[in-house]
């Protein structure tokens, strides 16, 4: 691989991610979120491998690998099965909206159970439980703070980037607004499965920072920070069904009643 | 033995200890308990011998602390304290085999008492500061866990509050001053921060002199900083308050001795001054509070202030002394101050235990409510007398000879000294005069009103006396009290060794503690030995004189008692601790300011006639009340503003984050 078509496939891979963070700022079906972010791991992917292309280093290609496996599929996945879908208006809704059905091991919920295949017995026939309801602040603001954190990324960044210039860390600042917009989605969104999909964007974030102003992250410590990821959208997917159950919704906002 | 070896030792002791505890059948658990904390004690005292005898070698274990590693060293003062300590844990565990049979100690506090004890065992060998910091730290947190074994209780949990928070501000302090001497000599192990301590900057000398003396005054209950302890000492279970008041306060006293006198000193001359004038005013604020409390407990826990203040007072005397080059008195001064803690370690272990077997017999800690204990219990009344008699500083006492050389100190200090030393000694043997006094009055109320007389509740007329190996604990803290009261001569040999380990000691003639007591280069001597004797001799005597006297007197007749006529005596005639203490309530009003309320109600027909008079007098810490109050209050107004920020939105809180790193990255460009 020559050293432009490197830094070209780099740089594609660091702007898709962004771009995809964006995407999640400006989307509110939940669903189509789920989509990008899983566009947003792949990318992630491609940074590691075609980093282990160009210098010839197997071990980043596994990494690579196992990226792709777990933020460009499983994640996104688990995500996906927090999002109710709207096809099946289920019986075991009572009509003011509050779940009222027996089966209370779904709180417990976790894929690789028997239940991984049957249909998601959450559905819902109310669309606000599939999109983001009101934002806190508005989509037009949002995206205006997005583009202001691009900016502010890419001025603090500079030092790092002057420190040793490389394609690499030429495309770190664009890593770092993958961060601040994470931050941004986590700040502004209500629904729990949002705040998933904007802690999966600012953990993207730093995996990406990680691939590209260091020279490859061993592989123990990219399973360990993976790893630690997964468990907390377990954790984050096992909340969401309690609060359905106790809120009736998985609006965010419900839990300042639990305030002293 | 070598270091090493005794430091593996009490490490491996303590450990089983308290897993023996922690996995004993609830049958055992009071003798596994005892038989631990014993243990530990018994280890403590070997090594702290060994330590005095001298050549141990410092053990460093790198990878126990991180990043710094664990330096132990023992010299003859980090012995001496050991020894102590070592020595009333030894009495405490063989008490505490009775103490808990009775249930009043749950597993867990009793597992955490042998570690408590050898974190006490510890601080004083530390040899760096992140070992001290460590094992200081350590025994902070065992013993609040000891404080709050009785939890249940409102004011254990108080008192818990008050010791956690003052523990903690006092240990910031010592950090803090101890950090910043580190920082400034750069290094951080004790032998290298004494060799570059003389090449520091006057006011970091002085700034690092100001914090840990704050932060090791908390420790020991120095008058401001005192306020945890009076709380404290008298919730904990009686062993633990026995542990605390003779063995952990002495530890404040050791992080002065070493870190300001040694590795610091010698400073200017107001570093003397400053403990002196803060000793004082411990000392004399501790014994006034003593006189007038009703809580034996908290009386004993203000005495343990007042004996600390004492101390303080010896120790600014032979810094100030030794500044002003004196070095013949300043060793007085200095063998005064660690007699008495020596004393003070015995005959307050003493007390502790013998107030802890009343509590554990009637439940009542309220001399008010006490009364008649001495036929019902004889070997804690003889207990308590001992201790009594320690604490307040008369002949036979084994508070005595530290107070007296203390004394001779100041007096024979005034010919040598400039005018600052000409005016501070008179007044210093003004106070520590005072002091004496008024313990007397305290130690005579706690032991007459409390034991003698006849008994003014019930629970004090069922006592009964407590088991075996309660009183064979107390009989061994007494038996070290009779000791160190007739015979200071025991400490002769550790103290000789002591001595030239400390500025005020070195390279002068050392007074000799033999039969004779014998201060070189100062005229005084005195024998407590001859003296007891003597009182002996003379108790013997008139003793002798009453029986011959009694063979020529008539046969005695068994009649009523004469009561002014006003009916039999009852034993709501008596005085109570109130009452005794009333007069001296009256004459330092200004300083205690208690709360009295009078209510006089009248017969509504006959408006001249009293049919009932209400009085009540409620006596607070003056210095709690009116320093602590605004402090508290400030910080609570400040945590209620600061609660406005948590309003309980999961977005509010990530957005405080978000915005923390924004502005940590812009910061960082």
């Amino acid at each position: 691989m020559t050293t432009a078509a490197y830094t070209d496939l780099l740089h594609l891979a660091a702007g898709l991610q962004l771009l995809c963070a964006v995407g999640a700022v400006w989307r509110r079906q939940l669903g189509p979120s789920v989509r990008l972010l899983s566009a947003q791991g792949t990318a992630l992917a491609a940074i590691p491998f075609v980093s282990g292309l160009y210098r010839h280093e197997g071990h980043l290609v596994g990494v690579a690998l196992a990226v792709l496996v777990l933020r460009g599929g499983m994640l996104p996945w688990l995500v996906s099965r927090l999002v109710p879908t709207i096809v099946r208006p289920a019986a075991d809704w009572t009509d003011s909206g509050r779940y009222a059905g027996s089966d209370l091991d779904l709180d417990l919920d976790v894929p690789g159970s028997g239940s991984a295949m049957r249909p998601e017995p959450h559905a819902h026939d109310d669309p606000e439980e599939t999109r983001e309801p009101t934002p806190l602040v508005s989509t037009t603001v949002s995206l205006l703070l997005t583009a202001a954190l691009t900016a502010l990324a890419y001025a603090v960044s500079r030092p790092l980037v002057t420190l040793d210039p490389s394609p690499a860390t030429h495309a770190a600042p664009a890593a770092l607004a993958v961060i601040l917009i994470g931050l941004l989605v986590l700040t502004t969104r209500r629904r729990a499965v949002s705040q998933v999909i904007g802690f999966l964007t600012l953990d993207n974030g730093i995996a990406a920072l990680a691939f590209l102003l260091t020279s490859g992250v061993p592989l123990v410590v990219e399973l360990g920070a993976s790893l630690d990821l997964l468990l907390a959208v377990l954790v984050v997917a096992a909340l969401t069904g309690r609060m359905r159950v106790k809120f009736g919704g998985t609006d965010l906002g419900e839990l300042q009643e639990l305030h002293e | 033995m070598s270091g090493p070896v005794l430091a593996a030792v009490l490490a491996a002791v303590t450990v089983l200890a308290c897993l023996a505890v922690l996995a004993a059948p609830s049958r055992a658990l009071p003798s596994v308990a005892g038989a631990g904390a014993g243990v530990v004690g018994a280890v403590g005292v070997v090594y702290g011998v060994a330590a005095i005898s001298g050549g141990l070698a410092p053990v460093s274990v790198g990878w126990l602390v991180p990043l710094a590693g664990l330096r132990l060293a023992a010299d003859a003062t980090s012995g001496l304290f050991m020894v102590v300590t070592g020595a009333v844990g030894v009495v405490v565990g063989i008490y505490t085999a009775g103490y808990a049979a009775h249930g009043h100690m749950g597993r867990t506090p009793l597992s955490v008492l042998p570690l408590f004890l050898a974190c006490m065992l510890g601080v004083p060998l530390a040899d760096s500061v992140t070992t001290f910091l460590f094992l200081w730290e350590l025994m902070a947190l065992s013993s609040l866990l000891l404080v709050l074994a009785e939890a249940r209780r409102r004011e254990v949990r108080d008192a818990g509050v008050w010791c956690a928070a003052m523990t903690h501000l006092g240990f910031v302090a010592v950090l803090v001053g101890l950090v910043v001497f580190a920082a400034a000599a750069g290094a951080e192990g004790f032998p290298e921060l004494s060799a570059s301590a003389a090449s520091l900057s006057p006011a970091t000398r002085s700034a690092v002199f100001l914090l840990t003396v704050a932060g090791f005054g908390s420790k020991a209950g120095l008058v401001p900083l005192h306020a945890w302890l009076p709380r404290a000492h008298p919730e904990a279970p009686g062993p633990v308050s026995a542990l605390m008041s003779a063995a952990m306060v002495n530890l404040g006293i050791y992080g002065i001795l070493r870190v300001d006198v040694t590795l610091l000193g010698p400073g200017p001359r107001w570093w003397g001054l400053a403990l002196l004038a803060a000793g004082a005013v411990t000392a004399v604020y501790g014994v006034l509070q003593a006189a007038v409390a009703t809580d034996l407990k908290r009386l004993l826990a203000y005495s343990t202030s007042e004996n600390m203040g004492l101390i303080c007072v010896a120790l600014g005397t032979a810094m100030l002394l030794t500044a002003s080059g004196i070095p013949a008195v300043a060793a007085v001064a200095m063998t005064a101050a660690l007699v008495h803690l020596v004393g003070h370690a015995a005959f307050k272990s003493l007390g502790f235990l013998a107030a802890g077997a009343v509590a554990a017999a009637t439940g009542l800690r309220d001399l008010d409510a006490f009364g008649g204990l001495a036929p019902r219990m004889p070997t804690t009344t003889a207990a308590f007398g001992i201790a009594a008699l320690g604490a307040s500083g008369l002949p036979l006492g084994c508070g005595f000879v530290g107070e007296w050389l203390l004394l001779q100190s100041l007096v024979h200090a005034l010919p040598a000294g400039g005018t600052m030393v000409a005016l501070v000694m008179p007044l210093t043997v003004g106070v520590v005069a005072l002091t004496t006094g008024l313990g007397t009055a305290a130690m005579v109320k706690a032991f007459g009103v409390g034991f003698l007389a006849r008994p003014r509740s019930a629970e004090a007329e069922r006592a009964s006396e407590v088991g075996r190996a309660m009183a064979v604990g107390m009989g061994l803290a007494a038996l070290a009290c009779g000791v160190l009261a007739v015979a200071p001569a025991v400490l002769a040999p550790a103290l000789s060794r002591v001595l030239p380990e400390l500025p005020a000691g070195a390279g002068t003639p050392q007074p000799r503690l033999g039969a004779l007591l014998r201060l070189p280069g100062v005229g005084g001597s005195m024998s407590p030995a001859l003296l007891a004797l003597g009182v002996a001799a003379g108790v013997l005597l008139a003793f002798g004189a009453t029986q011959w006297r009694a063979r020529r007197r008539p046969a005695p007749r068994t009649a009523e008692l004469w009561a002014c006529g006003g009916g039999a005596l009852t034993a709501r005639m008596q005085y109570t601790a109130t009452s005794f203490a009333e007069p001296l309530q009256r004459v330092f009003d200004g300083v205690l300011r208690p709360d009295v309320e009078l209510a006089v109600t009248h017969y509504s027909q006959a408006p001249y006639l009293v049919a009932k008079v209400t009085y009540r007098s409620r006596l607070r810490d003056t210095v709690e009340t009116s320093l602590y109050t605004p402090v508290i209050r400030a910080v609570a107004a400040a945590a209620r503003i600061a609660r406005r920020a948590h309003m309980g939105s999961i977005h509010a809180y990530l957005a405080y984050g978000a915005a923390g790193l924004i502005v940590a990255l812009l910061v960082a460009r």
